[in-house]
C-alpha cells in the first residue's frame, strides 16, 4: 500500500524550519513543490481554524484531491505574541492506510511535540 | 438588497426571457447584410426595454406592470441544442483571444493592491463573458420551456415572388427546429408576418401592395412592414453604434448598419416594441391563464394530488422508456412546467415557484431527475428574484440544461429532476429570505450532477455557475471558490478558468486567503499551459509571484519563477525570461538533477539571446562579503601578502618609534599620522598611482554541480583630477570601465582598458560542487585622481556576466580589520590616487621556514627600489631580536660559521664593543646610505631560532622619500616571515658544590635529543663570564665516544666548574686574564671538529643578551650565576658511519655483567648490530638502566675509575638478574634488554661494567663501509652515574 506523508514545523511568519518526506510512495517528480503547495495553502485555513478550537490536533482540515492536511498547532498561538507554531501534515494516498493509521497520528504528533519542546 | 440587481439577478433577467424564432428568406438577409449584419443581428440591439410598462395580470387578477423586457431572437437554424465540439472551439477562441490581449510586460499587481481593489478590478473582464459562453452550451434543450420560442417571425422581402406563399411555406418546411417537430413544444405558436422593403431597390409603392394582401390573409394586426436601407448614398456614421457590442468579430463597426438611417432605427424600435407588448407578452399571459385553469383542473386540491399520487405509483412499472419518461407538450408535466417558466419570464415568481413544486414531485416520482434537477433550480432563482412577489423564473432554464445534458438512460430521469431542483434553488434564492433553501437546492442539484458523471457536467458546470454567483451575492467568498473549483471537469481549459476564479475569490473572502489564491492561481496556470495558452499560464503565475515574494518557501518559489522563465522564453521574450531563472539559480536546497536542470535551461535561454547578458543579481557564485578584503599601500606597504594580513595595530605598535608623526609627540589619539599627508588625502584612503590595490573576495558555488567561471575583475571608475582642490570631481571626466564593450568579448575589454587609466587583473576559476575559492583580484590605477571600486564582475560559463556592487548596505561587515577610519563603508572602497613615488621591496635571502632550535644562520635583508628617485633614512625594526639580529655590513660576506671562529683577540674587542648598541631597538642604517635604481641594498642578518614553536617575525623598515615635493614624506615597508622552530637537543644543567672545595662544582650536563631524526653533534661547551673556568672531568673519549647524538639519544657529561673570582677583582684584569682561563671546553674530539667558536662576538654574544632578557635578568646579572653555551653542529648524512645496505642480515648481540674488574671477562659473543648503530645500542642500554630505580650522591670521577676504588671493599651494587642475555637485532631495529642491579650503600655509582658483544650473522661484507670491516666486536658499557640516596 502505496503511501507518502510529508511533515513540516512552520514557525511563526510561516517559515518553514523542519521539512521531512516519508512513505512507501514511488517518489513524484514534482512532488516537493506539490506537498509545500498545498501545506503552504493550508496555512490559509489554519490561521483561522486556530482561533476558533482550544483542540491542539486539528484533523484533516484541507485536502488537495486525495491529499489531506492534518496540523498539530502549539500552545504558543493561544499567547498574543505569537510563539513558534509547530504544524504536523500528513499527506496520505490512500486514504484506508490513513484509517489504519488515524489511531497512531494523534501519538506521533504528541511525541513531535514532545521532542521539539524538548529540542527548544 | 435586491436579488434582481446582483449579478446573477442580472444574468438571470439577461437570459431567461422569451425567445423568438425568426424565419426569413434568402432575399431578406442579403438586403440586411448590406449593413453587414444579418437579419435577426439587425434586430437585436432593439430587444431590450428598459422601460417597456406593460400591465400584467397575475392568474388570481392581481395587476402589475413590467418595466424591463427582453426579447431573444434567434433564427431557426440557430434553436437546437449547440454542438459540443463547436462550443469548445468557440470558448477556446474567446480565452485566447483574451489572452492576445493581455500584456504580458506590465508588472504584475502586488499583494497590498490587490487587496485594496474591488472584485470586478482584479478578475479579467473576459470572466463574465466565458461564464455566459459556458451557460450558452446547454441552451435549447427540450425539457426547459424558456429556450422554447413562445413566438414565430416570419420574413419575407418585397422583392420575393409571390410573397404571400412564401409566408406560408417557411413555416411549413421541414427545417423548423427538432423541438417544434418532435412534440417537445407546442407548434401552434404565435406568427408574426413581417414584410421587409430595401428602399434602394424600390419605391415602397410595391411593398404597401403586399402589405395589404398580407393583412387580408393573416390578419391585420400580425402583418407589419419594414423598411431598410433607406440613405442609399451616402453613409450613415454614428457616434454610438448599437450593434457593435453584438458583433464581437474585428470588422470595423464604421461599416455596420452603414445604410440605416435614423428612420430605420426607429421603425425597427417600434417594431420590436410593438411585437413585445402587443403580441408577446399579451400572449405570454394568455397561455398562463389558460394552462394555470388546465392545471388547476387536473393537479390542484387534494382529491387531484390524491389522484396523480395513486396514478403515478401504479405507472411505476410501465414507464421504463430507456430515456427516462418522455413528456410531450400535451402531457399535464409539460404543460406545469411551461406555466412555471412563462411565469418566470413575466416575474410572476410565485406561480413560477408553486408550479415548479408541483411538478417536482411528479419527476421526482417519475424518477425524472434530470428534469426534476432542472426544476430546482428554478425554484431556487424564483426564490432569488422573488424580492416582492416575483420569483424568478432563471432557475429553471438551468435546470432544463441539466436534464438535457443527463440524458443517457436513466440518468436522464435524473437530470430531469435535478433541473427541477436547480430551479427551485433559484427561485428560492430570488425571494430574499430563502436563500438558505436556495442554496440547498443549487448544492443538491449541483451534487446530484456531478454524480452523473460526463452527461451532467455541462449542466454541472451552468449550475455551479449560477450557484457561485448566488454565494457571491451572500458574500460566501470561500465557499464559492470551492464551487468553482469542484466545476473543474476533464476539459483542462475549462478548469484553468474556474481555478483561476476560484483563486480569485479567495483573494474577496474575508479574511484574504492569498496563500490559497497562490495555489490556485498555479494549479490554474498549470491547466492553462496544459491546453497551450501559455499566456494566460503566465499571467496567472505572475499574479501569484507577489503572494509567495518574501516567503522562504524554496520549492514553491523555484517552481513558480523556473515555469514563468521558461513561458517567456517560449515567446521570446528573454530578458524576462532571464529575469525569472536568476531567482532559482541558487538553489541549493534542490537535488542535483533538479540543479543541473535549472542552469542548462538558464544557459539556453542565455544562448537564445545571442548575446551576453550582464545581470546584478546573478547568484551563481555567491559572494561572501565578510570575505572581502581590500589591501592597498599608501604610506604603508607590504613586502608579501601574508604581510598584509597582519594586524595594523601590530604593525603600529612596531613602528611606533620610527615614524616621524608617532614619534613626535602626537597629542592625542585623534592625530593620526595623517598630519603628513596633506588634509585633501585625510578624509579618504589614499594609493599610489602604478602600485596595485588588491581585493580579495571569496566566491562560493551554492550548487552540488561544477560551474565554471571566468574574467573575474573589479569593477572600477576613475575620475581623473586635474586640480588640486578636487574634492569632488566634475562627473564628467568619470570613467566608468564597465561602460566599456558591454557586449564584448573579454579580449576587447582588455584591449579597451590598456587605453583607460587604470588596469584590472583577470582571473578563472572552476568550482566545484558546494567548494569555495578566494579570488585575488588588482586593480592598478595608472593616473592621479579618485578612484572607486564599484563592485565584481564575472561570467558564468563563458556566457553571462554576473555584477556585484559593493557599495550596498552590508559593506560596514566587510571592511578590513584596522584598516579603515571612521568613514562611510564606501569610502574605503574609494581611493585618492596620488603621483607615483619610490616604493622600496624588500626579502630576506635563505631565511628557513623551519629550523632546530636553536640553529644559528648567516642571511641577508635585501632591499630594492624599482624607481629612480632614491630613498633615504633608513629605520628597520625587527619584532623578535632573539631571533633576528642585524649584522654589521662588513661580515655581508663573511664565510659562516668559520667568521664566528675564534680570532685574535684584537678582533674579539673590536667586535665586543657593538653589543652596547643592543639596547636600541631601532636600527638606524648608515645616513648616507641611498637605495636606488638596479642595485639592491644588502644586509646582514642573523638568525637564530630561540625556542621552538610557531612564529612570525615582522620586519618593518621605514624610509623617507629623496623627493620631497611627493605627497608621501615617507613609506614603510612591513615584511613577515612565517617561521616554524622544532626542539632539537634539550640541555640541562645541575651544578652541585664539591664538598671539598669551596671554589669548585660539579657540572652535571644531560643533553637530549628530542628531533624526530635529526643527529647533532656536540662540540662546544662554554661558560659565559670572566670568573668562571670549566673543564671536563674525564677526557672526551671516553666520557662521549661518538660525539653525536643521535634522535632520541640523551647524553650526560660531568664537569669541574671552578671560580677565579676573589682572585680576579678589577676589570682590567679580566680582560687580560680571560683569555687564559678555559671557558671553552671541546667536547669533539680535536680533528673532526675544527676549532672552537668564540661564543664572545657578535652575534653569539647578542643573542644571549636576548636570552638573558628574556629570562628576565640583568645583564650584569648576579655574580654566582652561570650561563652555559652549548654549541653543536648538525650531524651530516655521510658522517653517520655505516648507513649500509640495511638488507644486512641479522645481527646477534649478547650483554654480559660484571661486578668487579676483574670478573669482567667477556663472554659476548654475540655480533653486532648492522653497523647503522655503532651508538644505537647505548640508548637502548641507557634506558634499560633508568629502569633500576634509584638514586643520587657524589662519585665524582670516571667511569673506569670508580670501578677500581669499589674494589676496596665490597662492591656497593651487584648486578642482579640474568647475567648474560642473548638477542638477535634485525637490520634496522633495536631492542631493549632490562638489566638489574642491587645496591647497599648511598654514593654515586657508574653502571658501566658490563661488555656487549656483537656479531654479524650473515657474512655478506661486501657492500660495508668503514664501520662494519668486522663480523664481530665488543663494547664497553656506556658510563651511566647513578646517585643514591639515604633513605631517611
Amino acid at each position: 500500500m502505496a503511501s507518502t506523508a510529508c511533515f513540516i514545523i512552520v514557525s511563526r511568519n510561516d517559515i518553514p524550519i523542519y521539512e521531512a518526506e516519508v512513505g512507501s510512495a514511488a517518489k513524484r517528480e514534482d512532488a516537493a513543490q506539490l506537498h509545500q503547495f498545498i501545506l503552504h495553502a493550508a496555512l490559509d485555513v489554519v490561521q483561522d481554524l486556530a482561533w476558533t478550537t482550544s483542540a491542539m490536533f486539528l484533523k484533516a482540515i484541507d485536502r488537495f484531491n486525495d491529499l489531506v492536511v492534518s496540523v498539530y498547532v502549539t500552545a504558543g498561538h493561544i499567547l498574543s505574541t505569537c510563539e513558534l507554531i509547530c504544524r504536523w501534515h500528513k499527506i496520505c494516498i490512500v486514504p484506508c492506510y490513513f484509517c489504519h493509521r488515524r489511531k497512531s497520528n494523534d501519538t506521533f504528533l504528541c511525541i513531535q511535540y514532545g521532542l521539539y519542546a524538548s529540542v527548544r | 438588497m435586491d436579488p434582481a440587481n446582483t449579478l446573477l439577478g442580472k444574468m438571470l433577467l439577461d437570459e431567461i426571457t422569451p425567445v423568438v424564432m425568426v424565419l426569413s428568406t434568402p432575399l431578406v438577409e442579403e438586403a440586411c447584410l448590406k449593413n453587414g449584419l444579418s437579419f435577426v443581428e439587425m434586430l437585436r440591439p432593439f430587444c431590450v426595454f428598459n422601460n417597456i410598462d406593460v400591465p400584467v395580470r397575475t392568474v388570481s387578477d392581481q395587476p402589475y406592470r413590467l418595466q424591463k423586457f427582453k426579447l431573444r431572437l434567434f433564427s431557426a437554424s440557430d434553436i437546437r441544442e449547440p454542438n459540443m465540439e463547436v462550443a469548445k472551439e468557440r470558448l477556446k477562441q474567446v480565452i485566447t483571444q483574451a489572452g492576445e490581449k493581455d500584456d504580458l510586460c506590465s508588472d504584475p499587481p502586488q499583494t497590498s493592491k490587490l487587496l485594496t481593489s474591488s472584485g470586478s478590478e482584479i478578475q479579467p473582464s473576459w470572466f463574465e463573458f466565458f461564464n455566459k459562453e459556458l451557460i450558452q452550451t446547454v441552451s435549447f434543450s427540450d425539457h426547459e420551456a424558456f429556450d422554447h420560442p413562445v413566438a414565430c417571425l416570419l420574413v419575407v422581402s418585397s422583392k420575393d415572388e409571390q410573397p404571400i406563399n412564401r409566408f406560408v411555406d417557411l413555416f411549413n418546411t421541414n427545417k423548423l427546429p427538432s423541438l417544434l417537430n418532435d412534440g417537445a413544444m407546442d407548434p401552434k405558436i404565435l406568427k408574426h408576418y413581417l414584410l421587409v422593403h430595401d428602399n434602394q431597390d424600390s419605391t415602397q409603392a410595391k411593398a404597401a401592395k403586399i402589405l395589404t394582401e398580407m393583412r387580408n390573409t393573416f390578419g391585420l394586426s400580425d402583418c407589419q412592414l419594414l423598411c431598410i436601407n433607406s440613405s442609399p448614398t451616402e453613409l450613415v456614421e454614428r457616434q454610438d453604434n448599437p450593434w457593435a457590442p453584438f458583433k464581437s468579430d474585428d470588422s470595423p463597426s464604421q461599416r455596420l448598419g452603414c445604410f440605416l438611417n435614423t428612420d430605420d432605427v426607429n421603425e425597427m424600435k417600434d417594431l420590436m416594441q410593438d411585437l413585445s407588448s402587443k403580441h408577446i407578452i399579451p400572449c405570454m399571459e394568455q397561455k398562463i391563464r389558460v394552462l394555470n385553469q388546465q392545471v388547476s383542473a387536473t393537479r390542484k386540491g387534494f382529491r387531484n394530488q390524491i389522484k396523480n399520487l395513486w396514478w403515478r405509483k401504479g405507472k411505476e412499472d410501465a414507464a421504463d422508456f430507456p430515456n427516462g419518461p418522455m413528456y410531450t407538450f400535451s402531457s399535464i408535466e409539460s404543460q406545469i412546467r411551461v406555466l412555471g417558466d412563462y411565469a418566470f419570464m413575466l416575474r410572476d415568481y410565485e406561480i413560477a415557484l408553486s408550479n415548479y413544486r408541483l411538478i417536482s414531485t411528479d419527476y421526482k416520482l417519475d424518477k425524472a431527475w434530470k428534469r426534476y434537477a432542472g426544476v430546482q433550480v428554478f425554484i431556487a432563482h424564483s426564490y432569488f428574484v422573488g424580492d416582492d412577489l416575483v420569483v424568478n423564473i432563471m432557475p429553471r432554464n438551468e435546470t432544463t440544461h441539466r436534464i438535457k445534458l443527463s440524458c443517457g438512460k436513466k440518468a436522464h430521469g435524473v437530470m430531469i429532476s435535478l433541473c427541477i431542483k436547480e430551479m427551485m434553488g433559484l427561485t428560492f434564492f430570488m425571494s430574499d429570505q430563502s436563500r438558505k433553501e436556495a442554496e440547498y437546492c443549487m448544492e443538491n442539484a449541483f451534487n446530484t450532477y456531478l454524480k452523473m458523471g460526463s452527461s451532467g457536467q455541462q449542466n454541472a458546470t451552468r449550475c455551479g455557475l449560477w450557484w457561485v454567483e448566488m454565494l457571491k451575492t451572500g458574500d460566501q467568498y470561500k465557499e464559492a471558490a470551492t464551487v468553482y473549483f469542484r466545476i473543474c471537469d476533464e476539459e483542462p481549459l475549462h478548469s484553468a478558468v474556474m481555478l483561476e476564479q476560484a483563486s480569485y475569490c479567495y483573494l474577496l473572502s474575508k479574511p484574504p486567503m492569498l496563500r490559497k489564491l497562490g495555489f490556485h492561481l498555479v494549479i490554474s496556470g498549470d491547466q492553462y499551459k496544459k491546453c497551450g495558452q501559455i499566456k494566460h499560464a503566465i499571467r496567472t503565475y505572475r499574479s501569484a509571484i507577489s503572494v509567495f515574494e518574501g516567503t522562504t518557501w524554496d520549492h514553491i518559489k523555484d517552481h513558480v519563477h523556473f515555469h514563468i522563465g521558461k513561458w517567456y522564453a517560449i515567446f521570446g521574450m528573454y530578458d524576462r525570461a532571464v529575469k525569472h531563472m536568476l531567482e532559482v539559480l541558487a538553489c541549493s536546497h534542490q537535488p542535483k538533477t533538479t540543479q543541473e536542470l535549472f542552469l542548462r535551461d538558464f544557459l539556453q535561454i542565455v544562448e537564445k539571446t545571442g548575446e551576453t547578458f550582464e545581470l546584478v543579481k546573478l547568484q551563481l557564485p555567491k559572494l561572501n562579503l565578510s570575505s572581502l578584503k581590500v589591501v592597498f599601500e599608501d604610506h604603508r606597504t607590504y613586502a608579501s601578502p601574508a604581510a598584509a594580513t597582519v594586524r595594523e595595530s601590530l604593525w603600529r605598535s612596531l613602528e611606533e618609534d620610527m615614524t616621524p608623526s608617532l614619534s613626535t609627540g602626537r597629542t592625542n589619539w585623534l592625530e593620526l599620522q595623517s598630519t603628513l599627508i596633506s588634509k585633501n588625502y585625510r578624509e579618504s584612503t589614499v594609493c599610489i598611482a602604478g602600485e596595485e590595490v588588491k581585493v580579495a573576495i571569496e566566491f562560493k558555488n551554492p550548487l552540488q554541480i561544477p560551474i565554471a567561471i571566468s574574467s573575474v575583475s573589479l569593477m572600477c571608475e576613475l575620475s581623473a583630477v586635474s586640480d588640486e582642490n578636487k574634492s569632488d570631481a566634475s562627473s564628467s571626466t568619470v570613467e566608468l570601465q564597465n561602460d566599456d564593450g558591454l557586449n564584448n568579448s573579454t579580449i576587447n575589454r582588455d584591449m579597451s582598458s590598456e587605453n583607460s587609466s587604470f588596469t584590472l587583473s583577470e582571473v578563472d576559476l572552476s568550482l566545484e560542487g558546494g567548494g569555495t575559492s578566494l579570488v585575488q583580484l588588482t586593480v592598478t590605477p595608472k593616473v592621479e585622481g579618485i578612484l572607486q571600486i564599484i563592485g565584481v564582475r564575472w561570467k558564468l560559463s563563458g556566457s553571462v556576466v554576473g555584477l556585484y556592487n559593493f557599495d550596498s548596505n552590508q559593506m560596514k561587515k566587510k571592511i578590513p580589520k584596522g584598516r579603515w577610519k571612521a568613514h562611510s563603508p564606501s569610502d574605503s572602497l574609494k581611493f585618492i590616487v596620488i603621483k607615483s613615488v619610490p616604493r622600496l621591496e624588500g626579502s630576506i635571502h635563505s631565511l628557513p621556514e623551519k629550523a632546530y632550535a636553536g640553529d644559528v644562520r648567516h642571511i641577508v635583508l635585501e632591499l630594492r627600489n624599482q624607481s629612480e628617485s632614491p630613498v633615504q633614512n633608513l629605520k628597520m625594526k625587527i619584532s623578535h631580536p632573539r631571533f633576528l639580529k642585524i649584522g654589521n655590513h662588513e661580515n655581508l660576506r663573511a664565510e659562516f660559521p668559520s667568521c664566528l671562529e675564534k680570532k685574535t683577540v684584537s678582533e674579539q674587542s673590536g667586535v665586543h664593543a657593538s653589543s652596547n648598541n643592543l639596547s636600541q631597538t631601532v636600527f638606524l642604517f648608515p645616513k648616507d646610505t641611498l637605495v636606488q635604481g638596479e642595485t639592491p641594498l644588502l644586509w646582514p642578518l642573523w638568525f637564530r631560532a630561540a625556542v621552538p614553536g610557531s612564529f612570525s617575525l615582522y620586519i618593518t623598515v621605514y624610509y623617507e622619500m629623496g623627493d620631497i615635493s611627493s605627497v608621501l614624506k615617507y613609506r614603510t615597508l612591513r615584511m613577515r616571515y612565517d617561521l616554524q622552530v622544532l626542539p632539537s637537543l634539550e640541555v640541562s644543567f645541575q651544578i652541585s658544590p664539591c664538598p671539598s672545595r669551596l671554589q669548585e662544582f660539579l657540572v652535571r650536563m644531560d643533553v637530549v635529543n628530542s628531533t624526530s631524526s635529526h643527529g647533532f653533534q656536540v662540540h662546544q661547551l662554554s661558560t659565559v663570564g670572566h670568573q668562571w673556568e670549566i673543564s671536563l672531568l674525564q677526557p672526551v673519549n671516553t666520557a662521549f665516544p661518538s660525539q653525536s647524538l643521535m634522535a632520541g639519544q640523551t647524553l650526560t657529561c660531568f664537569f669541574m666548574l671552578k671560580s677565579c673570582r676573589k682572585s680576579l677583582t678589577s676589570k682590567d684584569e679580566i680582560s687580560t686574564i680571560c683569555p687564559l682561563l678555559e671557558r671553552d671546553v671541546r667536547l669533539g674530539s680535536e680533528g673532526s671538529n675544527g676549532p672552537l667558536f668564540d661564543i664572545r662576538s657578535s652575534p653569539l654574544a647578542d643573542f644571549h643578551h636576548y636570552e638573558r632578557l628574556q629570562q628576565g635578568m640583568s645583564q650584569q646579572g648576579d655574580p654566582n650565576a652561570v650561563d652555559f653555551i652549548l654549541i653543536s653542529r648538525p650531524l651530516e648524512s655521510n658522517i653517520t658511519p655505516g648507513a649500509s645496505d640495511p638488507s644486512h642480515g641479522v645481527a646477534s648481540v649478547r650483554i654480559g655483567t660484571f661486578d668487579s674488574v676483574n670478573s669482567a671477562d667477556h663472554l659476548n659473543d654475540g655480533t653486532a648490530v648492522s653497523s647503522a648503530y655503532p651508538s644505537g645500542d647505548q640508548a637502548g642500554w641507557h634506558d634499560a638502566s633508568i629502569v633500576d630505580e634509584i638514586k643520587v650522591t657524589s662519585d665524582v670521577h670516571g667511569a673506569r675509575v670508580g670501578k677500581s676504588l669499589s674494589l676496596d671493599s665490597v662492591p656497593p651494587f651487584i648486578w642482579s638478574g640474568t647475567s648474560s642475555t642473548r638477542i638477535k637485532l634485525g637490520p634496522m631495529s633495536a631492542s631493549e634488554i632490562p638489566l638489574q642491579i642491587c645496591v647497599f650503600s648511598p654514593g654515586i655509582y657508574n653502571l658501566s661494567n658490563y661488555a656487549l658483544h656483537w656479531r654479524l650473522l650473515t657474512s655478506d661484507d661486501s657492500g660495508d663501509q668503514e664501520g662494519t670491516s668486522q663480523s664481530s666486536g665488543t663494547c664497553q658499557g656506556y658510563p651511566y652515574y647513578l646517585i643514591v640516596l639515604q633513605l631517611t
